[in-house]
C-alpha cells in the first residue's frame, strides 16, 4: 500500500466535496470570498503547523488558543500605540515563545503530561488577559491592515507567506536531522535517547517553536482587520488538533506530515461554507466536524491495529 | 453706641438659637409626614460591574447628573476589574457606613444576594441596575432593555433599511444562548406579524467571536447573492460582519445592522459599511438609577407601583419590580460622536 495513503484519502474527501459544491453551489467559486476564506484560514494553518511538530513528539498543547489571543492583544495594544508592525512582531514572538518555553520547560525537564500542562496554562494565560482587557476590542490605526497594501495585495501576501511557512517547514521535517529527531523522539524516546538524540532538549525545542508560530500566527490575524477582538483565540487549539488528526498526524507521535495536516484543514474549513452553500442548518456544522475528526482517528486506530502482530 | 450694640448681639443669640433648632426639627417633621416636599438629603451608594469599563463610565456620568439635580450624596466605588467578591466586599463596608440607598450592578447574581439581604436588614433600601441579583435582594430593578424591545427594535429597524422586502440573515453568539433566542424569537414573532415581504434565508452562530462572524457572513454572502440586509445580534459579530461586507465590496448595497457598542463601530459607521448599531442610552441607564434609588430612600417609589415619574425621561412604565428604560436607542453614523462608551 502507498506510505501516503491515509493522507491521499483525507485529499479524495476534500475533492469529493469540492467537486459537490462545484456542481451544487457554483458560486462557491467566486473569487473574492474564495480568497477571503482562504486568507482567514492562515492563522489556523501556521498553528496547525506547530501543532503538527507537537504532536509528532507524542506531546499536546492545548494552550494555543490562549497563547494566540494573547500574543494577539500584545502585538495590537503595541501597534496601537504607534509603532512598527516589525515590532509588534517581534513582542508576538516573544510573548509566544515565553509561553512555550513555560511550557516546554514543565514537559520536558519536569516530566510532566503535557495534556495537565498545557491545560493549566491554557486556563491562567486566558484567565490573565481576560482580567487584563475586560473583553474590550483594541482598535489599530490606519496602515496595520494588508500591511498598508491593498486588500487583494494583502490577501495574495498572506496566503503566500502561510505557503511558505507549510514549504519551509515540510522540507525541514522530511530532510533535515532536526526534523528526523521529532519523529525519532515521538517514536520512541528511548531508543532516540540512545542513538545520541536529547530528547528533553528537542522537546522544550518543539514547545518553544510552537509558542514562536503562536506569535506569526496571531500578527497574522492582526493584519486582516482593523481590530484586535481579545477572545480571538478561543477555540482554536481545537482546530489546530483536528487538522492534524484529520491530516493523519498520529496522536501517539512519530507519524505524519505537515501536508497532510494542511489537507486536513482544509477539509475541516471548508465544511463549515459547504453547509451555507448548501442551505444545511447551522446545528449540523459542529456534529459533520466531530463525525469527519471521529472517522480519522478510527481509521488510524485500524491501522495501528493492523500493523501490531 | 458699643451699648446698644452689645444689646443686639445678646438679643440675637437666643433667636439664633431658635433658628437653628427650627432647623434641626423641620426635617423630623417633614419626613415624618412623608410629604415630598421636604425630602431629606439622602446618601446613594452606587456600585458598577468595574470601574475602568467605558460602558460604566458612560452609565456614571448619567448618575452624577441625576445626583446635582435631585441634591443627593453619592458614593461610587466599585472593582478595578470585575470580581464579585470585590463586589461583596464593598457592599459590607457601605453596611458598616451606613448609607441610605445602595444601587448595584451585579456581576454574580446569587452570590451578591445575601450581602444585599443584610443590608435590607439594616435598614438600607437596594436597587440593582444592568444585571439583576435575585428579586428577595433588593426592592427593584432598572432594567435596561427588554428582549421584547430589542427584538422589535431590530427588526423594525431592518425593515426600514431594506425598504421593508428582501432577504437577510442573522449573526448569533450561539445557537444555545437563552437571552439571544428570547430576542430571535421575538425578531421572528415580528417579522411574521409585520412584514410578509421579509425573509429570513439564515441563522448562523459566531461563538461570540468576531473572526468567526467575519467567516460567517463572507460565506452567507456569496451564498445567498440576493441577501439585503444583515443582523448582528452578539457585539462581538458586528464589527466582524462589517469587515467581512467591506471586502466583499458590498458596503451599503448589503444593510448592516447590529446590537453592540458604538465605539466598537464607529469607524464602520463612518464608512457606510453599518447602517445602524441598536443600544440603550448608557448614561440614561446611571440617571434612572440614581432616580429611582432617590425615588425608593424617600419613600415615594413603593412595591406595586405601576409607573415613575423619572426627572428628564418622564413617565415609566414599571413591569412588576422592574423599571423599563424605555426603547432601545438607534446610533448612525450622524450621532455617534456623541458617545464614548
Amino acid at each position: 500500500m502507498n506510505r501516503y495513503f491515509r493522507e491521499l484519502s483525507v485529499a479524495a474527501a476534500l475533492a469529493l466535496l469540492l467537486a459537490l459544491l462545484a456542481v451544487f453551489a457554483p458560486h462557491f467559486y467566486q473569487p473574492q470570498p474564495l480568497l477571503s476564506r482562504l486568507t482567514a484560514q492562515m492563522p489556523t494553518l501556521v498553528l496547525t503547523l506547530g501543532m503538527t511538530m507537537v504532536m509528532l513528539t507524542r506531546q499536546i498543547d492545548i494552550s494555543v488558543g490562549s497563547q494566540f489571543g494573547l500574543c494577539a492583544v500584545v502585538a495590537g495594544l503595541v501597534s496601537a500605540g504607534g509603532h512598527s508592525l516589525a515590532l509588534s512582531l517581534a513582542a508576538a514572538l516573544g510573548a509566544g515563545a515565553l509561553m512555550g518555553a513555560i511550557n516546554g520547560w514543565l514537559v520536558a525537564w519536569m516530566g510532566l503530561p503535557s495534556i495537565v500542562v498545557s491545560l493549566a496554562t491554557m486556563v491562567t494565560w486566558a484567565e490573565a488577559l481576560r482580567l487584563f482587557q475586560q473583553g474590550k476590542f483594541i482598535n489599530l490605526p490606519a496602515g496595520v491592515q494588508w500591511f498598508g497594501l491593498s486588500q487583494t495585495a494583502g490577501q495574495v501576501a498572506l496566503i503566500l507567506l502561510g505557503l511558505s511557512l507549510l514549504a519551509g517547514l515540510a522540507f525541514l521535517l522530511k530532510n533535515r536531522a532536526g526534523g528526523r529527531h521529532l519523529y525519532a523522539v515521538g517514536s520512541d524516546s528511548e531508543a532516540a535517547r540512545l542513538s545520541g538524540i536529547h530528547p528533553q532538549k528537542v522537546t522544550f525545542g518543539v514547545f518553544v517553536a510552537m509558542g514562536l508560530l503562536v506569535g506569526v500566527a496571531a500578527v497574522f490575524n492582526l493584519v486582516q482587520s482593523p481590530q484586535v477582538d481579545p477572545k480571538c483565540g478561543t477555540g482554536l487549539e481545537l482546530k489546530a488538533v483536528a487538522a492534524a488528526v484529520v491530516g493523519g498526524v498520529a496522536v501517539n507521535g512519530g507519524r505524519g506530515n505537515v501536508w497532510g495536516a494542511f489537507v486536513g484543514l482544509l477539509l475541516l474549513a471548508t465544511i463549515n461554507p459547504a453547509l451555507t452553500f448548501l442551505h444545511v442548518e447551522a446545528y449540523w456544522e459542529k456534529a459533520i466536524q466531530g463525525l469527519v475528526i471521529l472517522l480519522a482517528v478510527v481509521a488510524d486506530g485500524l491501522r495501528s491495529k493492523r500493523q501490531s502482530p | 453706641m458699643k451699648r446698644s450694640r452689645f444689646l443686639v448681639s445678646l438679643l440675637a443669640i437666643p433667636s439664633l438659637l431658635v433658628l437653628v433648632s427650627c432647623n434641626k426639627s423641620e426635617p423630623a417633621a417633614g419626613s415624618g409626614s412623608g410629604s415630598p416636599g421636604a425630602a431629606k438629603k439622602l446618601t446613594i451608594a452606587f456600585m458598577p460591574k468595574s470601574k475602568g469599563n467605558s460602558y460604566f463610565v458612560a452609565c456614571e456620568k448619567g448618575a452624577r447628573e441625576a445626583v446635582k439635580e435631585l441634591g443627593v450624596d453619592l458614593l461610587f466605588d466599585g472593582p478595578t476589574n470585575t470580581d464579585p467578591a470585590k463586589q461583596n466586599e464593598i457592599v459590607e463596608n457601605w453596611i458598616t457606613l451606613g448609607v441610605d440607598v445602595m444601587a448595584v450592578a451585579c456581576e454574580n447574581r446569587e452570590g451578591i444576594s445575601g450581602a444585599l439581604k443584610k443590608a435590607q436588614e439594616k435598614g438600607i433600601k437596594v436597587v440593582t441596575f444592568d444585571s439583576d441579583t435575585t428579586p428577595d435582594a433588593r426592592s427593584f430593578f432598572v432594567n435596561q432593555a427588554t428582549p421584547q424591545g430589542l427584538g422589535e427594535t431590530l427588526m423594525d429597524e431592518a425593515a426600514r433599511l431594506c425598504g421593508e422586502e428582501g432577504e437577510f440573515a442573522i449573526i448569533t453568539a450561539t445557537l444555545t444562548a437563552a437571552n439571544m433566542n428570547e430576542w430571535r424569537k421575538h425578531i421572528e414573532a415580528r417579522l411574521a406579524a409585520k412584514y410578509p415581504k421579509m425573509k429570513l434565508v439564515d441563522t448562523k452562530p459566531c461563538d461570540d467571536q468576531k473572526d468567526k462572524a467575519q467567516q460567517e457572513t463572507t460565506n452567507l454572502l456569496s451564498a445567498n447573492p440576493n441577501l439585503k440586509c444583515v443582523m448582528a445580534i452578539c457585539s462581538p459579530a458586528v464589527p466582524g460582519a462589517a469587515e467581512a461586507i467591506k471586502q466583499a465590496g458590498k458596503a451599503g448595497v448589503v444593510k448592516l445592522l447590529g446590537l453592540g457598542l458604538p465605539s466598537e463601530n464607529k469607524a464602520y459607521l463612518k464608512e457606510g459599511v453599518t447602517q445602524s448599531v441598536i443600544l440603550w442610552k448608557v448614561a440614561d441607564l446611571g440617571y434612572l438609577t440614581i432616580q429611582t434609588a432617590n425615588a425608593v430612600g424617600q419613600g415615594t417609589l413603593k412595591p406595586g407601583a405601576k409607573t415613575f415619574q423619572a426627572g428628564r425621561l418622564g413617565e415609566l412604565t414599571i413591569e412588576d419590580t422592574s423599571i423599563i428604560l424605555g426603547k432601545p436607542f438607534i446610533f448612525n453614523k450622524d450621532n455617534v460622536d456623541q458617545f464614548d462608551f
